[in-house]
């Protein structure tokens, strides 16, 4: 136990009401997600006192197009993050062991655009291209844009841990004559598993978050969640009660999912970004 | 991000070529950033309404001049920047003074920092639903709690200035999490020893922070400063939730009135030049960004 003083207090108030700050919003939508109108659209707001229902969940589930949509969501997110992983981790070995290779220094300003140039920006003529060839509303255009935008991202985390892979090992395995390949699958692949998780899930957080791309490029049979959550405000009355459970379950596999990696996922955001 | 060291003099002993493993990024890369950059930059100079079906004309630079000419163009300019100013004033400061209270190891540190990082993570979209309705003049809990201290209902959403203030409250909350995760590693990479040397020499917390903590982590903040710039050039599923915009315009970014020429007038070559408008304004953002990570590295 430390000592004592009013700095370590100020951070523990400064802690405490930043927690309460970001934990609310959830409880908030949570609560509401699981009230009757007639505790919803009340003053003041009831925090716990009321009976809890599942009416807006079950009305959520009866929607027709609804587990289409989920499992489209899934869909697209796992196949675009191991698109990213498998191309990401190729990419990255070269930036993390080589200090120069042929295309190296456009390859990372190309990144860097990537991360940098507003999506709107290349949206539009996408559309106009998909829809050209007749690839609006698909899931595989969705899968294809997903990777493409996220795999600066898988990069620049992979670099980072493959580097943390003592050379050494593979000088060893250089000298039995193992190709580049070889060394890649045999070596450093399996040390950086750890590695390969932490990218795949904030790589597919990116990938279910993303909103843009499918508010422009889907209609029906490609629609993702985000945009299906979206579409609880076109209306001019406000459903509170759907539109709750609606973000709960939006929201839910990344919140347990959080919970889950805590670990891993603050060494990978943290490694990503800055060098330490 | 991307601010990964990326040179190791040392590492060049593994010598065979290796220009091939990054085919793929190439490739992914190729098919959703150039070709389309360099299409929309063709389309720009093209007359293409989504809603006609006459052949499109070659206009030249008439797209660019409509757009700089549009009273639009420079209102919606004024608001993203407005956004960014109050976004970075606000994100910046919070996220140091987080990431100085997690510094401290205090007991439940753990705990706090999965707490506070949490936001980050979350869908903007559902949580733009959440604030919505926690914005609602007349039964939102925001209203109420204000209430309870005295201050009257404000129609958040209703008018230019609250709107704007809204949005950042949002953005803000979900954005001060990665602001403190990057200070936060910047605070840990400095020596410990450094701190105790000043605070025998007898520097008093403001001026350990002012005169050590402040040019140490200077590099990490311009980082940010500039990872912000980017993020409210890009900031979109937020506004589109919260205020699509409104009232008006009120709240319309840059970037919202491209999505809104093309997808809303169905003006398409007018929305892709103020795309290539959007793109030029980023360019300095991304040298300087260059540079700065170059520093940082």
């Amino acid at each position: 136990m430390k000592k004592f003083s009013v700095g370590n207090l100020i951070a523990y108030a400064i802690l405490f009401i930043a927690s309460f700050a970001s934990l609310f919003p959830l409880f908030w939508t949570f609560s509401t997600s699981i009230k009757n109108r007639v505790d919803t659209y009340v003053l003041p707001p009831k925090f716990f006192n009321f009976h809890p229902t599942m009416k807006n969940y079950t009305s959520l589930f009866k929607i027709e197009a609804f587990p289409h949509i989920y499992l489209n969501s899934i869909f697209v997110t796992a196949v675009s993050t191991i698109l990213c992983l498998i191309f990401g981790s190729l990419a990255a070995y070269a930036f993390a062991r080589r200090s120069t290779f042929k295309g190296r220094t456009s390859l990372d300003a190309l990144m860097i655009a990537v991360r940098a140039i507003p999506a709107i920006v290349v949206i539009l003529p996408i559309y106009k291209l998909t829809s050209y060839f007749g690839m609006y509303d698909s899931i595989w255009t969705l899968i294809l844009l997903y990777a493409g935008f996220n795999v600066p991202f898988a990069i620049w985390l992979l670099t980072s841990f493959f580097q943390q892979i003592p050379i050494e090992i593979e000088e060893a395995a250089k000298v039995d004559g193992a190709s580049n390949s070889r060394m890649f699958i045999q070596v450093i692949l399996p040390l950086a598993a750890p590695g390969l998780v932490a990218t795949g899930i904030f790589i597919s957080l990116l990938a279910w978050n993303e909103f843009l791309i499918p508010v422009i490029l889907t209609g029906e049979n490609a629609k993702t969640l985000p945009v299906f959550v979206a579409g609880f405000i076109s209306n001019k009355n406000l459903d509170w009660g759907p539109m709750a459970a609606a973000a709960t379950v939006a929201m839910l596999p990344i919140v347990a999912l959080t919970i889950f990696i805590q670990k891993w996922l603050v060494t990978g955001l943290s490694s990503g970004a800055v060098k330490d | 991000m991307g601010l990964v060291s990326t040179s190791l003099p040392k590492q060049r002993r593994l010598t065979r070529p290796i220009a091939h493993f990054t085919l793929g990024t190439w490739v992914l890369l190729g098919l959703t950033i150039l070709i389309p950059l360099i299409y929309g930059i063709y389309i720009s100079l093209l007359d293409i309404n989504l809603s006609s079906f006459v052949p499109p004309q070659f206009v030249g630079l008439k797209n660019y001049s409509t757009a700089l000419q549009a009273s639009e163009t420079w209102s919606t300019l004024r608001i993203t920047i407005s956004l960014m100013i109050l976004g970075i004033v606000i994100q910046i400061p919070c996220g140091i003074f987080l990431a100085l209270a997690l510094h401290k190891q205090l007991r439940g540190t753990k705990v706090f920092r999965s707490i506070l990082i949490t936001p980050m993570l979350l869908t903007p979209v559902a949580v733009g639903l959440t604030y919505r309705f926690m914005f609602d003049t007349d039964l939102g809990i925001i209203n109420w709690f204000l209430g309870k201290l005295g201050i009257e209902s404000i129609n958040w959403l209703g008018s230019q200035t609250s709107g704007l203030i809204a949005i950042v409250i949002v953005d803000s909350w979900q954005s001060i999490p990665f602001v403190m995760l990057l200070v936060l590693a910047a605070l840990s990479a400095i020596p410990v020893s450094l701190f105790e040397a000043a605070t025998v020499d007898g520097a008093a917390g403001r001026q350990v922070f002012r005169l050590i903590t402040l040019p140490l982590i200077k590099p990490t903040l311009l980082v940010v400063a500039m990872i912000k710039i980017m993020d409210f050039l890009k900031l979109f599923d937020t506004i589109f939730i919260l205020t699509r915009g409104g009232p008006g315009n009120a709240t319309t970014t840059l970037g919202l009135w491209t999505y809104k020429t093309g997808f809303v007038f169905l003006e398409l070559s007018r929305a892709a030049a103020l795309g290539v408008i959007i793109l030029i304004i980023t360019m300095p953002v991304y040298f300087l960004w260059r540079k700065s990570t170059r520093n940082v590295r």
